[in-house]
């Protein structure tokens, strides 16, 4: 079973992104910031993440800059779930090495069918 | 605004701190609702995970119990594999009967073998009666004859008294053999009409059998497709269920829109406490331009509200880079 990391500060956003995914197959690990998503990483692997971009302690701009400097989570997919539609704010997500940009609120059958696109 | 005199300092600064106290107050409760919004936002997602659980395990249950339709080996516990099972079984209570009506026709036919072999050796017995018979004559004749040789006929005499004592003794064993195969005929022939007539009537049974256990059969094939049938619409439900769940899903997202807004707001309204409480809001000079210090404003939609800039990515939109 592949294994996603949600990250949000919202509880309810984790809690509908999580319920997606579980109905589509998936084990789901939560964080509630950048900071807590490193923290939970620690010794554990995950197949995809799927983070917020605005959230407290740290945002998911800089999450993602810290993961791709890990080895593990070099290649694996990152996809930013956001209300944030601006243009140079997704630039500045690919620049950090996200793989996709989906603007909430999300379709639950459109993300899963993003996630299995992105997933190897 | 140090002033005095009408409407002077005193009055503003306490206007202002019931104004505070008041924007204070609003904040709070903007920040409680959004809570609250959220609270019950994740109440009704655990609501819809249970109950997706709920009916996800239903038709988990039902499949189990029914069976897949013959496409895998039943589950002996499961309806299909009953049915599979009580169908071996009375095919080989079936067979069981069929096989005794068999034994009961072989036991028919050596029976009537028996009757021939018997009708034989009656038969033989009485081929044995007329030799006996032509042997009593020949005794008697020998009689005759050796009487009419006088002495000399004496020992000839004798072997024809004991030929005729022979033929007595051998009729006599005839006889009783006879009233044996006569019996034996007898015994045989009401044996064969038992079995006849027990044939007849187990013929008629499986007969019966047959058709109640076909009858049964495609009873409970019927009672299965019809579950089956049921078990595709609960399925069907299932997947309508799970749309409508999406749809509320995608719905019950506002709450998170909502939140956001209220933290803007709240965090706008602490600014302009913050600006109020130093009285530094239009008058100290080199003072920051009024919205600066404000929320940046991170959604489009109140980007949109406050005139700031069309909308780049609409709500729903994917891109992978």
């Amino acid at each position: 079973m592949k294994k996603v990391l949600i990250v949000d500060d919202s509880v309810s956003m984790r809690q509908m992104v999580s319920f997606t995914l579980r109905e589509g197959g998936f084990e789901v690990i939560e964080a509630e910031h950048g900071q807590d998503a490193l923290d939970k990483l620690q010794g554990a692997s995950v197949d995809l993440v799927i983070t917020d971009l605005n959230m407290p302690v740290m945002d998911g701009i800089t999450l993602i800059q810290n993961l791709r400097n890990q080895p593990a989570m070099k290649t694996k997919p990152i996809l930013m779930l956001t209300t944030e539609g601006l243009a140079g704010k997704k630039e500045q997500g690919k620049a950090a090495g996200a793989t996709g940009w989906i603007v909430k609120p999300f379709d639950p059958e459109k993300l899963l069918q993003t996630v299995a696109k992105v997933l190897p | 605004m140090n002033g005095s005199g009408p409407g002077g300092a005193s009055e503003v600064d306490a206007a202002l701190a019931r104004y505070l106290s008041q924007l204070g107050r609003m904040g709070e409760q903007l920040k409680q609702t959004s809570k609250q919004i959220e609270d019950s936002v994740v109440g009704v997602c655990n609501s819809f995970q249970g109950i997706a659980s709920r009916a996800q395990a239903t038709v988990t249950r039902a499949s189990g119990f029914l069976g897949d339709g013959g496409q895998s080996t039943p589950d002996k516990q499961s309806f299909e594999g009953l049915i599979e099972a009580c169908s071996g079984t009375l095919v080989k209570i079936l067979n069981t009967t069929i096989e005794a009506g068999d034994v009961s026709r072989r036991a028919i036919e050596r029976i009537e073998e028996m009757d021939k072999a018997s009708q034989q050796i009656s038969e033989a017995l009485r081929q044995l009666d007329q030799i006996t018979n032509s042997n009593r004559m020949l005794a008697f004749n020998a009689r005759i004859e050796a009487a009419h040789a006088g002495t000399a006929g004496m020992g000839f005499a004798v072997v024809a008294v004991e030929l005729a004592a022979a033929t007595v003794k051998s009729r006599s064993v005839t006889a009783h053999v006879g009233e044996l195969a006569l019996n034996l005929r007898s015994l045989a022939h009401s044996t064969l009409q038992d079995l006849r007539n027990m044939n007849e009537k187990d013929s008629e049974r499986v007969g019966q059998c047959r058709q109640e256990v076909d009858e049964s059969l495609r009873d409970l094939q019927t009672a299965h497709s019809e579950m089956a049938a049921m078990l595709n619409g609960m399925t069907a439900e299932g997947a309508l269920l799970a749309t409508d769940i999406g749809s509320a899903v995608r719905g019950l997202q506002f709450q998170d829109r909502t939140s956001q807004r209220i933290a803007h707001v709240v965090s706008d309204l602490d600014t302009l406490c913050a600006r109020l409480k130093m009285h530094a809001v239009d008058v100290a000079p080199g003072a920051a331009p009024a919205d600066e210090g404000f929320s940046a404003y991170t959604m489009q939609e109140e980007r949109e509200v406050a005139g700031l800039g069309e909308a780049e990515a609409s709500a729903g939109d994917v891109e992978l880079f």
